[in-house]
């Protein structure tokens, strides 16, 4: 009986030391934005859409700054030809992918190719070329100018990837194994659960703007994906996890109520808005599309949807980026009277009930949004706003997951949607009339805004010919009225501030890479 | 009716005459149930809105009044839809037999075989969502139930002595099914029909909460608890309410079953061989 006792005391303080020992070391638990639950792959080739733990599996040539000015990272420095016709990018030496091969020059020649014929070839559709001029030289030959090349570099889409690995794996490749150059290798992977990876203890080239260039500090880190937010603010408030990547506008104050909860505000990349079909009666009319657009009270959605957290949308386009700055006139904004006016010009006469009628028929529409619940609460206020002016619309829900399938179909009227992007090219993406149905919702396919858009996309020579041109595309997009713009957020993370230290400044953009090697958890 | 004299019967009984006055009476509710007052949103409850307020300002009482409305329609039609189909269904099978007999079996075993809430899913995903979609769906979840029932009903009744007698004094088919057959077979049914009724209620909240039932505003139990569940920290009468709702309904409806069982005294057909 006594050995036994003894036994089962040595048993438990074993584990217990091993306990008090695990819970000592740098480990953290993270939660995905809610945006971000369910991507099925860490492939940034192939991949529509990518979550954060990405930026830390993979490095990029080039880092973007919080200011959006561009820096180096596994280029060491750069060179663009006067006419823009060619890039010299030179290499960091000593960087190594995870499992072992070397990175350099050629990785770059057999990395370009392999975009062909996916949904991110744009990207490096300009490149006609990629010449290896010494093991850590490499040029790019292009096709035509190409002033959004630095961005597209920056971008998560162009996570450099190990390419011998990439075509051994196949769809594999981000699923079941997956190599990149990164401050932490991918441990496991189960797709809408959770991820997990551990320290790099190589790593010695991030980018300039993080202090600690390597290896980080956390030693293994633990992304889990909670579809539900005031679920995942539960386990954030009960020491489950240590941060939340998302916080939405209505559970800030819940955060702020608790003593060892820190919210962290950053400028948002999302913007909300209305498209409006417009091959679809009663859209195929543009006063009744400029009508619907002036009815939406951004200010009062701001006010009661989102706390008075973020900032209302005038146009397309995040309030940071150059080409937002459209003409006063082209601007979106609240006009309850001119709403009416153009309805009443257009023929649509105020009917019993609150509804307009013209030839015996209602106003009425189907108005379409996602299950979430922030956007069907957001689609009740813009249904009621529409009523406001006379139009009755129908709201439809769908499935978050299902939406994007149903757009291809064309047969909605109008929807409450967002998109995440902090470059112009987006209303290319939006509004292009080779996209028609998703992501081109508004089947908007003007002459004039193709014209304006080939020579935004692909005829400018440098970065200010590039704004001008995007600047001039996106102010005619607005005047034909596709859309209604409604809302841009901040993006807000909350966490445990007992558990983490996160560094004063963050030099980048929102929670990425930059801030996590910077990141520590206190023991 | 003597189980009804019971205390807790009682009570159930009186709690869904309430709920079903509400539902008929609900437009004499003292608010608009679709009039957004966005700066009296997430208002606790108090003696001007003695529920609450929910996230844009409407009374919490009437949207719950209006959604017992909404519930309760969608379930009862749904069921009585169900009941309608699955007795024509089971009646012809178990009458007629033979291959058309195995065909309704093994259709309705088949759909009996999954879940109630998936097929409603793949039938809302296929009619698209709203009250009508909703009701479909429903009806369909639960036919498999009242066809099974009432074709046992009927094989066990088909050998008796009295219908033989009808047979031989030269009664046709549809005069044995109608008069004969069916009536008797029809107390099990109903039973049944009213505690499937109950279990409608919480697949129409469930179709709800995922967004797929009456679309907003009109309000639906469901749905509000499916607002609710986001702002559960913020202003928690949202969610509790109608949750209090649908579970004291689905108690009351399961309770009154119960009495009205043990005052038919049917429990030995409801055994019968399903």
């Amino acid at each position: 009986m006594t050995f036994s006792f003894k036994k089962t005391l040595l048993a438990a303080s074993v584990s217990l030391a091993a306990l008090m020992g695990a819970a000592k070391a740098q480990e953290a638990v993270f939660v995905l934005a809610t945006s971000e639950v369910g991507t099925p792959t860490y492939n940034p080739i192939k991949a529509g859409n990518l979550n954060k733990a990405t930026t830390l599996i993979f490095d990029r040539m080039v880092s973007q700054a919080a200011d959006l000015s561009y820096h180096p990272w596994l280029a060491e420095s750069w060179e663009e030809a006067a006419d823009g016709m060619s890039w010299t990018f030179h290499l960091k030496p000593g960087v190594t992918f995870h499992n072992g091969e070397p990175f350099n020059a050629q990785t770059i020649k057999d990395w370009i190719p392999l975009f062909a014929g996916s949904d991110n070839a744009y990207m490096v559709e300009a490149i006609a070329e990629v010449q290896v001029v010494d093991d850590l030289t490499v040029k790019f030959v292009m096709s035509r100018p190409e002033p959004n090349m630095l961005y597209n570099l920056s971008s998560s889409f162009m996570s450099v990837v190990e390419p011998k690995a990439f075509v051994a794996l196949g769809d594999n490749y981000g699923v079941t194994e997956v190599y990149g150059t990164g401050p932490f290798k991918l441990e496991s992977f189960t797709i809408g659960q959770e991820t997990v990876l551990v320290r790099n203890d190589d790593y010695t080239w991030g980018s300039p703007l993080a202090k600690n260039q390597g290896p980080a500090k956390i030693a293994r880190l633990t992304f889990r994906e909670i579809p539900e937010d005031s679920t995942a603010f539960l386990e954030l408030k009960t020491g489950g996890v240590d941060m939340l990547m998302t916080v939405p506008a209505d559970l800030m104050g819940e955060v702020q109520k608790e003593a060892n909860l820190t919210l962290l505000t950053m400028p948002g990349q999302d913007v909300y808005y209305m498209p409006m079909n417009v091959t679809k009666a009663p859209f195929d009319d543009i006063k009744v599309r400029e009508a619907a657009a002036k009815a939406i009270n951004q200010e009062e959605i701001l006010a009661s949807v989102f706390g008075g957290v973020g900032s209302v949308a005038n146009t397309f386009l995040i309030s940071a980026l150059p080409e937002s700055h459209v003409s006063d006139t082209s601007k979106i904004s609240y006009d309850p009277a001119k709403a009416n006016a153009l309805l009443d010009e257009a023929g649509w006469v105020m009917g019993e009930g609150g509804v307009r009628m013209k030839d015996g028929q209602p106003l009425k529409i189907t108005l379409w949004t996602q299950s979430d619940s922030v956007f069907r609460r957001l689609t009740e206020v813009v249904q009621a706003q529409l009523k406001a002016v006379g139009i009755e619309a129908e709201i439809t829900t769908f499935d978050s997951s299902m939406i994007r399938d149903q757009y291809k179909t064309g047969e909605q009227q109008a929807a409450v949607r967002s998109y995440n992007w902090d470059n112009a090219d987006i209303v290319d993406w939006f509004f292009g009339g080779d996209r028609l149905g998703y992501p081109n919702v508004s089947m908007f396919n003007d002459p004039k805004a193709e014209e304006l858009r080939a020579k935004a996309m692909t005829g400018s020579k440098n970065m200010e010919e590039r704004v001008a041109n995007f600047t001039a595309y996106h102010d005619y997009v607005l005047t034909q009225f596709p859309m209604a713009p409604i809302y841009q957020p901040v993006d807000a993370v909350a966490y445990n501030k007992d558990r983490l230290a996160l560094p004063e400044v963050i030099n980048g953009i929102g929670v990425g890479a930059i801030a996590i090697m910077d990141m520590e958890v206190k023991e | 009716m003597r189980a009804f004299r019971h205390p807790i019967p009682a009570l159930s009984l009186a709690w869904l005459v309430l709920v079903v006055l509400a539902a008929l009476l609900a437009d004499l509710s003292p608010y608009q149930y679709d009039i957004q007052v966005l700066k009296e949103a997430y208002g606790a409850p108090s003696a001007l809105h003695s529920l609450g307020t929910d996230e844009f300002g409407r009374d919490l009482l009437t949207r719950l009044i209006h959604g017992a409305r909404t519930s309760l329609s969608v379930s009862v039609t749904a069921i009585a839809i169900s009941v309608a189909c699955g007795m024509a269904l089971g009646a012809a099978a178990a009458w007629f037999g033979g291959w058309f007999d195995r065909a309704v079996t093994v259709t309705v075993d088949l759909t009996w075989s999954f879940p109630e809430i998936l097929i409603a899913l793949i039938l809302v995903a296929i009619i698209g969502p709203g009250t009508t979609g909703t009701m479909v769906a429903i009806a369909v979840a639960y036919l498999a139930q009242f066809t099974r029932l009432t074709r046992a009903q009927i094989l066990t009744l088909k050998g008796e002595t009295f219908i033989e007698a009808a047979r031989s004094l030269g009664a046709g088919n549809t005069h044995i099914l109608l008069r004969h057959l069916l009536p008797n077979a029809l107390a099990p049914v109903l039973v049944s029909a009213m505690l499937a009724t109950g279990d409608a209620i919480i697949l129409e909240a469930t179709l709800g909460f995922f967004g797929l039932g009456a679309q907003p505003p009109t309000p639906s139990w469901g749905g509000m608890m499916s607002a609710g569940s986001a702002l559960i920290f913020k202003a928690p009468w949202i969610i509790i309410f109608p949750g209090l709702m649908v579970a004291l309904t689905v108690v009351a409806i399961n309770l009154a079953g119960d009495a009205l069982v043990a005052s038919l005294d049917i429990k030995a057909k409801l055994r019968g061989p399903v």
